[in-house]
């Protein structure tokens, strides 16, 4: 048996975009700590809630749903499960709502720590299930709670009746932490942050958007990695400034025919759904070992908060994927689809997210059918490490592999 | 009638919604099926169609599982199982509101699956209360009105007060019932739940002349004893052997938090000349139900404070399996009763269960630790 010749690790480079993003990333729970110890207001956000408001306030912000999904990455997903399905959670709950629940008891987990807050909020265009998931951190934590109700919206486009109703929940959201903490709003702190957004969004839609070449200049693993910043940090100057970093080097990479996908492209899919972050290297190494580049996810859609107008702000808040209706959540992966010559579509039926999943099944065949790709579904979990089979995952991708391979002969024939 | 046979009646109303249906449609009504867990159906009776309620029902699922996984509740699911399979044919549309994740899911599926059975969406605000909220929720039940109005219906101010008034008067007919099947521990489980089902599938007034001739013929009889009353909470409660084992362990129920029961009828439309406005101040209004935004989780306390004023034995919650609303209210339900020295306890049921063998077992754990 050869002896195994350990490579020396590689030096970090502190100017590339991996470096910048996953310094912004940890960096956000850091600050969050320090604000805590100056005495600021920490506040415990939704994903999707309009970062504009904490970050013009200076609100030092936590967003419970990363903090989960590093915790289940670092494989404590089922420990924190355990604690809340012992205080009476139904294990049917989101995985992400019962590790933060059990956070929220526990206010100690060493797969990674967040500070405490003085408010939580929270915005619903993710799912619902987020209202009761933040009433009961509210509760559990003695904390005011301030709820933007952004609601699914069943038509196309955005009415005017939901941006009024949502631009009033704004200003009255602000209004309340003003009076909460003492915070003054400043308009042109508020101008700032909304550029410091927008420059981000853009940079990120604009190198997500680079996976149309083929080969792709990333693997999309990479993707689910660096939208951390995308969810904590959209507001920051630093997070465009290394969005744009991101953008330049998969240009580069085009430009060279290199790539952050270090094996043959061998096909190209979408991936749907979050993560199954207690198995990221399992999904990962299933498509890589087989040639299978996730080119593209909707989570590079989900995160362009570009607008040029406060009402254009509202109205993006108001189109994230899980607040709008089958047709156009459908279209928008269909664009996606065509623009980056996606070849088959892997479906993550994911046990935490019925909303998500809830009309997954009817959409994806839609999908296939207007690209004229296979789509294949697995069952998993964003957070819940019992909620995934890895022999059923290996099946499936070798199964979606097998048809793709078949509409790669056919059309070689034709 | 004696209150035995009017109970005979609205079982056999309960019990056959689709005769309830299919008679209406004969005299020429036009049918709207309303979904979970609240709709306008005010507006509906105003424009002239029968709202008919429609919760799914207790059977096997299969054509549902084209459009939804498992995790799904089966109240949604059975919804679109029963539309797929036809038995809401002649229906002119169905009303759903996106209250819970899933509920906004059903809708979005029924349009492909049900294709025949328009799909009109109701979307509620959260922040109901504040003039912004209530202006939402105008807004939501305009767009209801168009819809309906494309399908023949009439809006007028008038007759939408008139309907208000049709339902405030059933709402305290079901408020009255609740308080006299307190005081009748004879009236069984099964029982109780057909005068709440049946509501969902009558006209109003209708509905409101026999609860009130119910509420009369039970007044007028003495009422009976040794039983243990409970409290139950949940979304629904109308499975027969779910309340065969409650009425076999000597339980009876004193009081409801039941979504398809007691939370239907909690809220009146108040006074207002703009019945729009007015219904939708009725929403505002509404609380105490785990899928209307609680920061405070008032529901837990009126559960508690429910159970102190009519000297209630227990808490007994009847979580409808998947359900993430209800599963999320249900710690602190549990904490609180706790807390207040209450024995509190949680059977799962779903519209698929065929065997409650361990409902029971739970069930009689329960009766024997309110014997205690």
């Amino acid at each position: 048996m050869a002896e195994e010749v350990k490579k020396a690790p590689k030096p970090v480079d502190v100017n590339s975009a991996k470096y910048k993003l996953g310094k912004i990333a940890a960096d956000a729970y850091t600050d969050a700590f320090q604000a805590k110890k100056e005495g600021k207001i920490v506040a415990w956000v939704s994903s999707n809630f309009p970062v504009e408001i904490p970050e013009t306030l200076g609100i030092a912000t936590v967003y419970p749903e990363n903090q989960a999904a590093g915790i289940a990455a670092r494989g404590a997903g089922e420990r924190m499960c355990n604690v809340a399905e012992a205080d009476g959670y139904s294990n049917d709950i989101c995985a992400y709502a019962r590790i933060s629940l059990a956070y929220a008891k526990l206010k100690e987990c060493p797969e990674q720590e967040v500070a405490m807050p003085d408010v939580v909020l929270c915005c619903n265009n993710i799912c619902n299930c987020m209202i009761k998931w933040y009433e009961n951190l509210a509760q559990d934590l003695g904390v005011p709670m301030l709820m933007l109700d952004i609601p699914f919206n069943p038509d196309y486009d955005v009415p005017q009746s939901i941006i009024d109703y949502v631009s009033a929940q704004f200003w009255d959201v602000v209004a309340k932490l003003e009076e909460l903490f003492g915070l003054k709003w400043d308009d042109d702190k508020f101008q700032e942050v909304t550029g410091f957004s927008c420059r981000a969004s853009r940079a990120w839609l604009a190198a997500t958007a680079c996976a149309k070449y083929t080969p792709s200049p990333f693997n999309g693993f990479d993707l689910l990695n660096h939208m951390a910043v995308m969810v904590t940090a959209r507001g920051k100057e630093t997070a465009g400034e290394a969005m744009e970093t991101l953008y330049k080097e998969y240009m580069d990479n085009h430009a060279n025919g290199t790539s952050t996908f270090r094996t043959e492209e061998k096909y190209r899919i979408m991936f749907e759904g979050i993560a199954c972050w207690p198995y990221l290297r399992v999904t990962s190494t299933g498509l890589k070992s087989r040639g299978i580049n996730m080119v593209t996810t909707i989570y590079a859609d989900a995160f362009g908060f570009d607008y040029n107008s406060f009402e254009g702000m509202i109205r993006a808040y108001c189109s994230v994927p899980n607040a709008i209706n089958l047709e156009k959540s459908r279209d928008k992966r269909i664009k996606l689809c065509k623009d980056n010559n996606v070849e088959g579509l892997l479906v993550h039926t994911n046990r935490s997210c019925k909303l998500w999943s809830g009309f997954m099944y009817e959409m994806s065949r839609q999908i296939g059918e207007a690209c004229d790709i296979p789509v294949t579904s697995f069952d998993g979990d964003q957070a819940d490490p019992r909620n995934f089979s890895e022999a059923q995952y290996d099946t499936r991708v070798q199964g979606l592999v097998e048809i793709m391979d078949a509409n790669k002969a056919a059309k070689g024939a034709m | 009638m004696t209150h035995t046979e009017i109970f005979e009646k609205l079982h056999e109303v309960a019990l056959n919604p689709k005769a309830q249906m299919d008679a209406y449609l004969a005299q020429g009504k036009k049918v709207v099926l309303c979904a979970p867990v609240y709709t306008p159906e005010e507006i509906v009776h105003a424009m002239g169609f029968i709202p008919m309620g429609a919760w799914g029902g207790d059977r096997e699922l299969n054509r549902a599982k084209e459009y939804c996984p498992a995790f799904l509740c089966s109240i949604a699911q059975s919804i679109l199982e029963l539309g797929m399979i036809g038995v809401y044919e002649g229906a002119s549309a169905i009303i759903i509101p996106s209250l819970c994740d899933t509920l906004k899911t059903l809708g979005q599926n029924w349009k492909y699956a049900v294709k025949d059975i328009p799909f009109i969406p109701m979307t509620y605000p959260q922040n109901r209360k504040p003039a912004f909220g209530v202006a939402f929720t105008r807004a939501g039940y305009e767009r209801v009105v168009a819809e309906l109005e494309k399908l023949g219906g009439k809006f007028d101010n008038a007759a939408l007060r008139a309907s208000c008034e049709v339902y405030n008067r059933h709402n305290a007919a079901m408020r009255k019932l609740d308080e006299v099947l307190a005081k009748h521990p004879e009236v069984t489980a099964a029982q109780r739940s057909d005068a709440f089902k049946s509501a969902f599938f009558m006209e109003k007034s209708e509905h409101t002349a026999i609860i009130e001739e119910l509420i009369a013929a039970l007044e007028a009889t003495p009422a009976g004893r040794g039983k243990k009353p409970i409290l139950v909470s949940g979304i629904l409660a109308d499975a027969p052997q779910f309340n065969a084992i409650l009425d076999e362990m000597g339980l009876y129920i004193a009081a409801d938090d039941i979504a398809a029961q007691s939370r239907q009828y909690r809220t009146d439309v108040p006074a207002g000349d703009d019945a729009l406005t007015a219904l939708a101040e009725k929403f505002a209004n509404m609380d105490n139900c785990s899928v209307l935004y609680d920061q405070e989780k008032l529901r837990v306390k009126l559960i508690v404070d429910t159970v102190k004023a009519r000297g209630i034995a227990g808490v007994l919650v009847v979580m409808t399996k998947f359900c993430d609303p209800e599963e999320f209210d249900y710690v602190p339900i549990k904490r609180a009763c706790e807390a207040a020295g209450i024995p509190v306890t949680i059977v799962e049921t779903d519209r698929q269960m065929a065997h409650y063998e361990q409902a029971r077992t739970n069930i009689e754990t329960f009766r024997d630790m309110l014997m205690m």
